[in-house]
Order: C-alpha cells, then sequence, then structure tokens
C-alpha cells in the first residue's frame, strides 16, 4: 500500500469537492483578480471574513490551510520588514536607536544559539523564528555597551504598518484560495480541467489534449520513479557510495550514480510507452471520448454568479474609491 | 558468526512509502566461512528486506543486527562507519539497470572499489579480474554496458560486486532472465569462489533446482517470518511445502509423478538428471 | 486462407543485419501457438511487426485477408492486441479503470458504455475490486491482468504476448498462464512469444525461430520426438522430456515411462 499524496489533495466532502474543475480554476483566478483589485484594509478584511465563510461551508479544515502557509512564513516575514524598513510615510510612531555594538552582537550570538538549540526540540518552529526576530531587535536597542561598531536608526512610519498589514492580508487570502483548490481538486481532474480550458489554444496549433496525456502519465509515474530511485540509491551505496557522506567531488559522481540509471530507464520506459499506446489504438490529434466527463452542477453554477459578483463589485469599489 | 541477527523487526517508517515488505523477530546466525546459502520465499516475504538488513542499507526497527562485530541497531550511531560495512558484505540486486552507468565496462567496476579509497590503477586490475571471474572475457572492459545483452549485464552488475572483494556475497536472483547454460555457469562460478576462498555466498531464489543442486543451507521466509532454516534436504523432504508457497525441484516433482502412476519403489530424493536417470533405471529394472 | 497470414516477412532495423528472414506463417482462429526462439532470434521484432509496430522491409501480414498497412493498422488493431514485457511500462492510467479505459477511449466508445465494459472485463480478469487502485499498489501479475482486460474491452479476439511472463515470479506466471489457458478455450487466439520452454508446452503447436527464420513449425508431440532440433535451436528441454529422451525405446518398461512423461507435458 503506498500512500503517496501528490500536490496537497486530500479526499473529502464537500462544496469544493462537488464542483467542476474548471469553474474552481476560473474562479480562484477571477477572485485572486478582484482581491488585487481592493484598495484598503478594511475592503481587505471583509474580503478575508467572506473566504473565512467560504472555507467554513466548504468543510475546509482550517488547520490544513494554515499547513499550507506554513512554508511561505519566510515570504510573509519578508514581506512585512520590506514595507516596514522602506515605507516612509505619513506618522512617525518609532524611532529608535540600534546599537551595534560589542555586548549587543556577543547578545546576538548567544542568542542565535538558544534558539537554535530550542529549535531541535522540532515543535513551535514558526513561534520560536518570529520570537528569535524579535529577540533581535530588543538586543540591538537594549544593548548600547562596549565598544561601539556603528549605530543605525530605525524608524517605523504609520503608513509602513498599514502598508505591511494590507499586504500579508492580501497574501494569505491568495495563498487560502489556492490552497483551497489544491486541496479539493485531484491532480488528474486539475489536468483535466486546464485541458478543457485551453482548447481554444487549438488556434494557434497547441494541442492541450496532448499536453493533458503527458502530465497525466507523468502523474502516474511519479510513485514508479520515487521507488526506482530508492532502489538505485540502494544499488550504489552497496558499492560504497553512501549519499549521506562523501566530499564534494564524491557528490558529483554518486548523483550521476543516480542520474544516469534513471535517465536510462526513462528512455526505455518512453519507447515502451509508445509501442503500448500506439498499439492500443492512440492516433494523436484524434478525437477521444473520455472514461472521466466534466460535468457542470448547480453549485458551479452558484459558485460562478458569485464569483462574478465578486469582481463586479470590486470593480465598482475601485472606480468609485 | 560474521553476522548475526537477534530478534530483528523491521517495518517502513510510517506515512512514508512502503518500499519495503515488513520483517518480524528474525534471528539468524551466518557464518563468515564456507557456507552456500538460499534464501526462498513468495514475493514480498522479506527476502530483500532481509538481505539489506545484512550490509546496513536497512536499520532494524527493533533488535539489533551484527556484522563483523559493529552492532547496528535502529539509531544512527557515529562510531559506526556504515559505509564501510559494504566492502565487507557484497549485495548485488536483481537488476542490473538500477546499477549500471559509466561508459565503459571497466569504469563502471572500478567505481566500487575506488569509492572504498582504492586507487584508479589497482581498480583497473580489480575490474580485470572480475570481468573474467564471471566469463566474460576481457574485450568487455572497453564496451559500452548499455550495449549489452541482459545476462552480459548481469554479469557486469555482479562483477562490479566481485572486484570489492567482499568477505560475504549476497545475491538477489544472480541466475534470473539466463538462459539454462548461463544459470549453471553462474552457479559454478559461485561454488567456486566459494570452494577457493571458503566465503559464504547466499543466494535469493525461486529456483529450487538451483536451491536443491548447489546450496547447503536454505531460510524460508514467509510474510516476513523466518519459519525454516534447515538443509535443503530436509526442507525438500516436507510434504507441505504448498502451504509455504514453495515448489519442489523438477528432479524431485518429476519422479515423485513417476512413482505414483507406475507404483514403482524410487527414492525421489535425486538431485540431478544422472543421479535421477539412474535410480529409475534402476526402480524400473526391478 | 488462414485467419493470419505472415508471408515472407523480412526486417531489418539498420538495414545491414536482418533481424527477420522470409517468415512465413498461418494461424488460424482459436490456436494457442508459441513462438519460441533464444535471445537475439527476432521474436520480439516478429510481435511487434504483427501490430504494425515495424514496418516490414519486404513481405506482408495479413488478417482475415486484409493486409496490415499504415492506412488498415488502426482497424487492424481493434482485432488484435499485444501485452509486453514490462508490465510496469504499458500501464498509462493513473488507476486500473483509467488504464483499461484507455483504448476504449481511442476508440471513442460512448462513456456509458466504457463504463459497462470496464465493469465486465475488470470482473473477468479478476481485478473488479481493484478498479480505483494505482498501479503503484499492484503486483506484476495484477498490471498484466489489467492489460488483460484493456485489450479485451476492444473485443479483440487475437492477443499476442511478447515474453509478458518473463518478469513475474514463478507462480505469478502460473497463474498468469492459466488465465490464458481459459481466454484460449473461450476462443480467443493466443501468440505466445517466450524463451521458456515449460510456458510453450501450454500450446499445442510450436514455431521455433532461430536466427531470424522459423527453425521448426509444428505440434508440439513430433517435435518432441526429436531432440536434437531443441539442441540445435539453443533451447533446452524440460527436466522430464530430458529424462524421457534418455531412456531406452526398446525397454517395455522404459518406453512406458517415456510415453507418461511425453503425456504429462500436454498440461491440460
Amino acid at each position: 500500500m503506498k500512500n503517496i499524496v501528490i500536490g496537497q489533495y486530500i479526499p473529502g466532502k464537500g462544496l469544493f469537492y462537488r464542483m467542476d474543475p474548471r469553474t474552481k480554476i476560473i474562479s480562484v483566478i477571477t477572485l485572486m483578480i478582484a482581491i488585487f483589485l481592493l484598495g484598503s484594509i478594511p475592503q481587505l478584511l471583509v474580503a478575508f471574513s467572506v473566504c473565512a465563510v467560504m472555507m467554513w461551508v466548504g468543510n475546509i479544515p482550517v488547520k490544513r490551510v494554515i499547513r499550507g502557509m506554513k512554508p511561505l512564513i519566510i515570504l510573509l516575514l519578508f514581506t512585512f520588514f520590506f514595507q516596514i524598513f522602506f515605507n516612509k510615510e505619513g506618522k512617525l510612531l518609532l524611532d529608535e536607536v540600534m546599537h551595534v555594538t560589542v555586548v549587543s552582537v556577543l547578545g546576538i550570538v548567544l542568542w542565535t544559539i538558544l534558539w537554535r538549540l530550542l529549535a531541535r526540540i522540532g515543535k513551535f518552529k514558526t513561534v520560536l523564528l518570529l520570537a528569535y526576530i524579535m529577540g533581535i531587535f530588543v538586543l540591538f536597542r537594549f544593548l548600547p555597551f562596549g565598544y561601539s561598531f556603528t549605530t543605525f536608526r530605525f524608524a517605523i512610519y504609520e503608513k509602513g504598518i498599514e502598508m505591511s498589514i494590507f499586504v500579508i492580508i492580501r497574501l494569505v487570502i491568495i495563498i487560502s484560495l489556492s490552497t483551497v483548490l489544491t486541496l479539493t481538486t485531484k491532480p488528474t481532474d486539475l489536468t483535466q480541467g486546464l485541458e478543457s480550458l485551453m482548447r481554444p489554444l487549438k488556434i494557434i496549433g497547441i494541442r492541450s489534449e496532448d499536453f493533458a496525456l503527458i502530465i497525466s502519465i507523468s502523474l502516474r509515474y511519479i510513485p514508479t520513479i520515487l521507488d526506482e530511485a530508492f532502489k538505485i540509491m540502494a544499488a550504489q551505496a552497496s558499492r560504497g557510495a553512501d549519499f549521506a557522506e562523501g566530499k564534494l567531488k564524491d557528490k558529483v559522481k554518486q548523483v550521476i550514480s543516480l542520474l544516469v540509471p534513471m535517465f536510462i530507464i526513462a528512455f526505455k520506459r518512453s519507447e515502451d510507452l509508445a509501442d503500448a499506446i500506439e498499439s492500443r489504438n492512440f492516433v494523436p490529434g484524434k478525437p477521444r471520448t473520455r472514461i472521466h466527463e466534466l460535468r457542470f452542477g448547480w453549485t458551479d453554477i452558484g459558485v460562478g454568479i458569485f464569483t462574478l459578483a465578486a469582481l463586479a463589485l470590486t470593480i465598482v469599489l475601485k472606480v468609485i474609491g | 558468526m560474521a553476522i548475526h541477527f537477534q530478534h530483528v523487526s523491521y517495518q517502513y517508517p510510517s506515512g512514508s512509502y512502503q518500499f519495503y515488505q515488513a520483517i518480524n523477530d528474525i534471528s539468524l546466525s551466518i557464518p563468515s566461512q564456507g557456507e552456500m546459502i538460499a534464501i526462498v520465499g513468495q514475493t514480498g516475504s522479506g527476502k530483500s528486506t532481509l538481505a539489506q538488513h545484512m550490509n546496513a542499507l536497512l536499520f532494524p526497527s527493533s533488535g539489533c543486527v551484527d556484522i563483523f562485530g559493529s552492532t547496528i541497531r535502529q539509531k544512527r550511531d557515529k562510531k559506526i562507519s556504515y559505509n564501510h560495512l559494504r566492502k565487507h558484505v557484497g549485495l548485488v540486486f536483481q537488476f542490473p539497470e538500477y546499477q549500471l552507468f559509466e561508459e565503459t565496462v571497466q569504469k563502471d567496476i572500478m567505481f566500487g572499489p575506488m569509492n572504498f579509497k582504492i586507487s584508479a590503477a589497482d581498480a583497473a586490475v580489480l575490474a580485470q579480474k572480475a570481468i573474467v571471474q564471471v566469463g566474460l572475457d576481457e574485450t568487455y572492459l572497453k564496451r559500452n554496458p548499455f550495449n549489452l545483452s541482459g545476462g552480459e549485464k548481469k554479469r557486469v552488475s555482479i562483477a562490479g560486486i566481485l572486484a570489492l572483494d567482499p568477505d560475504i556475497l549476497v545475491l538477489d536472483e544472480p541466475t534470473s532472465g539466463l538462459d539454462p547454460k548461463g544459470k549453471s555457469q553462474m552457479m559454478e562460478l559461485f561454488t567456486a569462489i566459494q570452494k577457493q576462498t571458503d566465503k559464504t555466498i547466499i543466494i535469493i531464489t525461486h529456483d529450487m533446482d538451483l536451491v536443491y543442486r548447489y546450496m547447503d543451507r536454505v531460510i524460508v521466509m514467509h510474510e516476513g517470518r523466518l519459519i525454516r532454516d534447515e538443509s535443503p534436504d530436509r526442507l525438500f523432504h516436507r510434504k507441505n511445502l504448498a502451504e509455504l508457497h514453495l515448489d519442489y525441484p523438477e528432479t524431485i516433482s518429476v519422479l515423485a509423478a513417476i512413482k505414483a502412476q507406475f507404483s514403482l519403489d524410487i527414492d525421489i530424493y535425486q538431485k540431478d538428471m544422472d543421479a535421477a536417470l539412474v535410480e529409475l533405471r534402476r526402480a524400473v529394472g526391478k | 486462407m488462414s485467419y493470419i497470414e505472415v508471408k515472407d516477412l523480412s526486417f531489418s532495423y539498420t538495414g545491414k543485419r536482418m533481424i527477420l528472414k522470409d517468415i512465413s506463417l498461418s494461424i488460424e482462429k482459436g490456436e494457442w501457438v508459441a513462438i519460441l526462439g533464444h535471445n537475439g532470434s527476432g521474436k520480439s521484432t516478429l510481435a511487434k511487426a504483427m501490430v504494425g509496430l515495424l514496418e516490414p522491409n519486404q513481405g506482408t501480414i495479413a488478417y482475415d485477408g486484409v493486409v496490415l498497412t499504415n492506412d488498415t493498422a488502426y482497424d487492424i488493431r481493434k482485432k488484435v492486441g499485444i501485452v509486453f514485457q514490462n508490465p510496469d511500462n504499458q500501464f498509462v492510467g493513473v488507476t486500473v479503470r483509467d488504464d483499461i479505459a484507455f483504448g476504449m477511449e481511442n476508440l471513442m466508445v460512448p462513456q456509458k458504455q466504457m463504463l459497462e465494459m470496464i465493469d465486465f472485463y475488470s470482473e473477468k480478469v479478476g481485478m473488479k475490486d481493484f478498479l480505483d487502485k494505482e498501479p503503484s499498489t499492484l503486483s506484476g501479475g495484477q498490471k498484466q491482468r489489467v492489460a488483460i482486460a484493456g485489450i479485451l474491452a476492444m473485443q479483440t479476439q487475437v492477443i499476442i504476448f511478447d515474453e509478458a511472463t518473463s518478469m513475474l515470479d514463478p507462480y505469478a506466471r502460473r497463474d498468469l498462464i492459466e488465465y490464458i489457458q481459459k481466454l484460449n478455450q473461450e476462443g480467443i487466439t493466443v501468440i505466445m512469444i517466450t524463451h521458456d520452454i515449460n510456458e510453450a508446452m501450454y500450446a499445442n503447436r510450436l514455431v521455433i525461430l532461430k536466427d531470424g527464420t522459423i527453425f521448426s513449425d509444428g505440434d508440439k508431440w513430433s517435435l518432441f520426438k526429436q531432440p536434437e532440433i531443441f539442441e540445435n535451436s539453443h533451447l533446452e528441454l524440460p527436466f522430464s522430456l530430458k529424462l524421457a529422451a534418455a531412456l531406452d525405446d526398446s525397454l517395455p518398461e522404459e518406453k512406458a515411462v517415456k510415453d507418461f512423461l511425453w503425456q504429462s507435458i500436454s498440461n491440460t
């Protein structure tokens, strides 16, 4: 039993699971456009609550969505600090002198060590990271002792805070929307949805069915290829190529000893697959029926109307304000 | 004892991919000298998992494996060089495609020894010896491994491990995919190595004829457990092999069929054609 | 005229070395023909040529009177299917259901009908409980069964097995062959490419290829009486027949055992 979750799809029930993937894709894109048209924090907060309600209605576990944001915490932090540092408009809220001295630098070093030690525990990594960053500021501010290398001014303006909150809420909403999409849509359905939406590209000579087939075959082989990679690594490890150890020079050889067999196997596989597919009457470009047919339902119509209304509303708001 | 399993169990880490079958409470001793051991059992019984514990590719979930003095437990021990153990216990996998990667056969065979800090010059000599050992001549050294036939690739992959001169040799289905002549050539090779160097050779196989003719000891795996560890003679004298999803060697089953059909007094436990013929003639002549 | 007519077929990849030389073969509906040969004898090439994956340099292959060409290949492929050696490299679908559907999708079978066929044929090969399973969870033997279901679902009457059991373990191999036996009894024409004599024993007719030509073609009984044929073809007799060949015909007791051994080879 191999349980490989590709992407973030987790089987479940609810509003979003019932929808046609095409509606979901278009809705997500439309809503993202709508979000970008909003101009103020209150507007964003309304959008945020609407999203939250949507997720509640659709039975989406909030924990999963939050988990989906964890990898992007760095991005969020970067955005936050970017706005704080570079936005110098509005009222001055905070004006501190930061001292880079022997003592404060030493303090930073010790604080960093403490952070890494605590991080080993494994839990609360995000919280620890935030605490670590706050601690850096505190230490620079409150330890003006010893030889001073330099000082710098750390100023926070009202607009800076406002913009950073604004951008972060916007990012959070967008990430949540795409998480809901990948959470509730099987990769194969997503592929089929994209294929259907991209059919008009036939005009410029691109056949979306071919791409869809390529993608679905690739998805099918991910577990197989992973399995083979492990087997190859085991076979090479038996010859002394321990992937965990070794200098850089050795590493290059080790990687080659893994990649070459993988490529050779992949080429053989494509030859065999081509034969198999052709022998089963596949003709590129010829129309095919489908075992899974995408069908719109009332849910799709409802969500579609909602999305269009949201977009219209945001356009109006933009034009007015 | 060179390799000693003590109550070893292995389960794949939960939540990850199941590439290995579980094994359960295996206790087993492999001497460093002189045995030809077969590991048999149906697909999924844990044979490969067991083999990969022998050269520390896998660590037991519980219990421990002693390999030439190093004790392998679930937790990684910084003092043990696991990589080094693989020079002492050489494991050849079933499919050469997972192993061959160099431009020439010689370079590929040299890969193993050079990973263990043997100089290129010395490794080249080892490659020369190894290629001849597996029954291919030296002209193969300059050839591209990907242009070889299935049987030739198999031999090159075995040569790659022989070049390490391991103390114990473990091979996963070394004769599968070979024609009958190739099969016996391969088995003669292993028997020769075993006789000349007195090393222990462990072979995972489905071929019961091979087991009966060439092996001293059979380990039977079934659903992750070790259920028999005895001589081939003892194993094949048992009546219930079908329950263990095992076949009898051809000599035994054919002679048994003749015995049943003609009600002859035949000793069905013959290991090869000549012996079977002699015994058959004797029984028929009465 | 036979259902399948191969006439003077010659093929070469490079133009220098002929892989197949003047192969002529006639196969009737419902037959089970084993095509035996050593590695490099051309048997896989013959199999691929017979489904139009390779274009012959010379000669023709005809199904029910229709010669196989680029234009007729599409229709002929509705009549003949091929199961390849590597169970993984012919499994196209993300699930069992999708894979069985693949061929039918190519034939523009309407969805409702596809679902019925999948139900029926998955049951027939014993894989009905696995319809939603991914191929990475299946054994080699199971994947081969799915391949068979996919071919049967296209209403194919001839199935070529190109070393379809060689990557399976002995039990899965026996399982699959016994299933193929059932199919043949139901009327499916079976062409089995193999290098394993024990497998070939299930057929009644053995065609032995050697170096690209037909070395021998006939029913297995007459072949066994001529062990030299096997020797010269680089194949080896199964144990029971080697034993039989060593026995003395002139001694009645030994002859009785000899006949018994030949009988037991029929396997049905």
